[in-house]
């Protein structure tokens, strides 16, 4: 009895999955078949300087003496009107070198730093926020670095009023280790969903490397709250509950520093997921709203069911495995590690479950290789693609599991 | 910049139901497709099982038959005819492959595990009637066994008779579920007078409960040593050697 209610709650949940990829890739088709604005995205047509806004970009940095140099550099190259680009450093009370390493940059106009007691990201947004009068305002992690053109893809969109803000395409800076090619995977994923995600005017998330708003917007909204560690995650919510549009442009092509190592990724997405959780809380009378359209009606709500399925899964799996484990340990002891080589198909696995992940997983293949056409203009799948999808299987539920525990009990998060 | 047409990236905020509609009919016949190829499948493993069945079946009866007239034949002749028992072990392996998939062909595997039970009975009568005009001395193990999860050594004793089995491959091991409702078998339980405490083995007219190692059943069942060896097993004892 509790075997088949198991059995009946794994098919609904793998519907609700499966259902939601397709969705998403039905609406990726539909926004692609879309008729397109000349002057926009993937028109590759050069807006004049004098209908470009004036933009700050805030470099909010913490102990980051060793890139900060590097992400100011990538600013400075921007391919953007010098009269209409700030680049404001915040050194958000650093214990090395940050504020000196800045510093040395000031020669060049654009460029103004400034030095706070440490308050958090949200306090250095804010700081800046309040010493510019650009339209826009955007902010570029210290561990980022951004295209030459990125600015340019970004800055027209907000032709359109009711665009708030506009998020770009993030790519991961220099992969190295193992871990990092299989992020690389997953941010080609992100890329995908975050444009789909717009399209459907359901970007919950403005990430925190090179998300540019419009600067009245976030002063109508209070500017950058602490947003449980996840300042990005809040004022996407906020600005969808104002009414207004995130838009993406994921030619806007951003470099990010990802985790090196399994430990410091884990403490990184706990600190996401744990953000999304508790801002979930604050903003629920937005789930299953249909003021808030797609957002309201699938999105969140699928967002928040997602982490229960995920962990359902994990669970399942943790819980037979380790009776096979069992089992297999008993065989071994009685009849020895006896191996046949021989090959019967009759044994072959079959059951309509093993059917649905094959196609789940080639969903996934799919929507990275989308991904990466979307950010890069290339085509196939990252390298790192193959061992996403199997460790992640694994990894994810992890920071799941610690996140909701943490939320449940309301421990907070460090960033670092 | 014109901004009557709609940025693609920039869409309304509002829902789309032909959206859900669409994504909801493409889950639906993928799940409809996973779900028919799988009970396809199954069915092809059902039908494969059910004519090994009836091809041993069909054995059975006409090994019966020569024993019958036994008088014409000879007894090279009856015994080079016998089910060998690696035929009723692949058959066993495969309906308990089966029943752990516990398919929606459930009922139709159930049946199918009770014919193979029927057939076990035939198999081990035949056998015992057929070692008693031929003088054969035939080694018989009859294994009673539960899957009702009250029985947590079974899963140990069913290695260990695997492991008998692939020392001597000419051992006759009947395995027989004690919940299955065949007349037959439950006859033959009372005749062996064999009571719910699960493993059980019969062995020479002796009930053994409770879980006997490979060790065990040797001292217990000297005539095992009468039986060929596999190759293997023989290989790896004289490596041992």
């Amino acid at each position: 009895m509790l075997w088949s209610i198991g059995i009946a709650i794994m098919y609904v949940f793998l519907f609700i999955s499966l259902y939601f990829q397709v969705f998403m890739l039905v609406s990726f088709i539909e926004v692609r078949r879309r008729p397109r604005h000349p002057d926009l995205i993937g028109s590759g047509e050069r807006a004049e300087d004098g209908t470009l806004p004036s933009v700050a970009i805030i470099v909010p940095c913490f102990n980051e003496e060793k890139t900060v140099g590097s992400t100011i550099e990538s600013l400075m190259a921007l391919d953007y009107p010098h009269d209409k680009l700030e680049i404001i450093v915040i050194d958000d009370g650093s214990k090395d070198d940050t504020l000196l390493t800045a510093q040395g940059y000031e020669d060049d106009p654009r460029v103004r730093v400034f030095h706070k007691d440490n308050g958090g990201k949200h306090t250095a947004m804010n700081y800046a926020l309040a010493h510019t009068d650009a339209s826009l305002i955007g902010c570029l992690d210290a561990d980022s670095t951004v295209a030459p053109g990125a600015l340019r893809h970004i800055a027209p969109i907000f032709v359109n009023d009711r665009v708030a803000a506009v998020t770009p395409g993030i790519l991961i800076k220099a992969p190295e280790t193992v871990l990092q090619h299989m992020q690389h995977a997953e941010y080609s994923l992100s890329i995908f969903n975050r444009f789909t995600l717009a399209a459907l005017g359901s970007a919950f998330i403005t990430p925190g490397p090179f998300s540019i708003f419009r600067t009245a917007v976030v002063r109508e909204a209070g500017g950058w709250r602490h947003g449980h560690s996840t300042e990005d995650l809040e004022m996407a919510l906020h600005i969808q509950e104002m009414g207004y549009i995130i838009a993406n442009a994921p030619a806007a092509s951003v470099h990010t520093g990802t985790p090196r190592t399994v430990r410091a990724l884990i403490r990184q997405r706990v600190r996401w997921t744990y953000g999304f959780l508790r801002n979930a809380v604050d903003y629920r009378h937005m789930f299953g709203s249909k003021a808030y359209g797609n957002l309201g009606l699938i999105i969140l709500p699928m967002a928040l069911v997602s982490i229960g399925i995920a962990i359902f899964f994990f669970l399942r799996i943790l819980f037979y495995g380790v009776q096979e484990v069992g089992s297999a340990f008993v065989r071994y002891e009685i009849l020895g590690f006896s191996v046949h080589p021989s090959f019967d198909p009759f044994y072959v696995n079959t059951s309509a479950l093993w059917f649905i992940i094959y196609v789940a997983v080639a969903l996934v293949l799919v929507l990275i290789a989308l991904g990466k056409g979307l950010g890069t203009g290339k085509r196939g799948l990252p390298a790192g693609t193959p061992l996403f999808v199997v460790f992640y299987s694994f990894l994810v539920p992890v920071w799941l599991i610690a996140a909701v525990i943490r939320a449940v009990f309301k421990t907070g998060v460090r960033w670092r | 910049m014109n901004t009557d047409t709609q940025d693609p990236v920039v869409a309304s905020r509002g829902a789309q139901w032909s959206t859900y509609l669409i994504a909801f009919l493409i889950t639906a016949f993928i799940f409809a497709t996973a779900l028919l190829a799988s009970s396809y499948f199954n069915s092809r493993r059902v039908a494969d099982v059910r004519a090994t069945q009836d091809d041993i079946s069909t054995d059975i009866l006409s090994l019966e038959t020569q024993f019958d007239l036994l008088q014409e034949y000879s007894c090279s002749d009856v015994a080079e005819n016998t089910i060998l028992p690696s035929a009723l072990q692949t058959l066993a392996n495969r309906l308990s492959y089966l029943e752990g998939q516990r398919s929606s062909n459930a009922d139709e595997v159930l049946r199918l595990k009770r014919l193979y039970s029927l057939l076990e009975i035939k198999d081990y009568l035949l056998m015992k009637r057929i070692a008693a005009k031929c003088a054969l001395k035939p080694v018989f193990i009859l294994y009673f066994y539960s899957n009702a999860g009250d029985c947590p050594d079974c899963e140990k004793q069913g290695y260990a008779l695997t492991a008998l089995s692939e020392t001597y491959p000419q051992l006759r091991t009947y395995s027989f579920d004690y919940d299955l409702g065949v007349a037959a078998l439950q006859t033959l339980i009372a005749i062996a007078n064999v009571d719910n405490k699960l493993p059980a083995l019969y062995i020479n007219g002796k009930t053994y409960y409770g879980y006997q190692s490979v060790d065990d059943i040797q001292k217990i069942l000297p005539e095992l040593k009468t039986l060929e060896k596999s190759a293997t097993s023989t290989a790896a004892a004289t490596k041992k050697k």
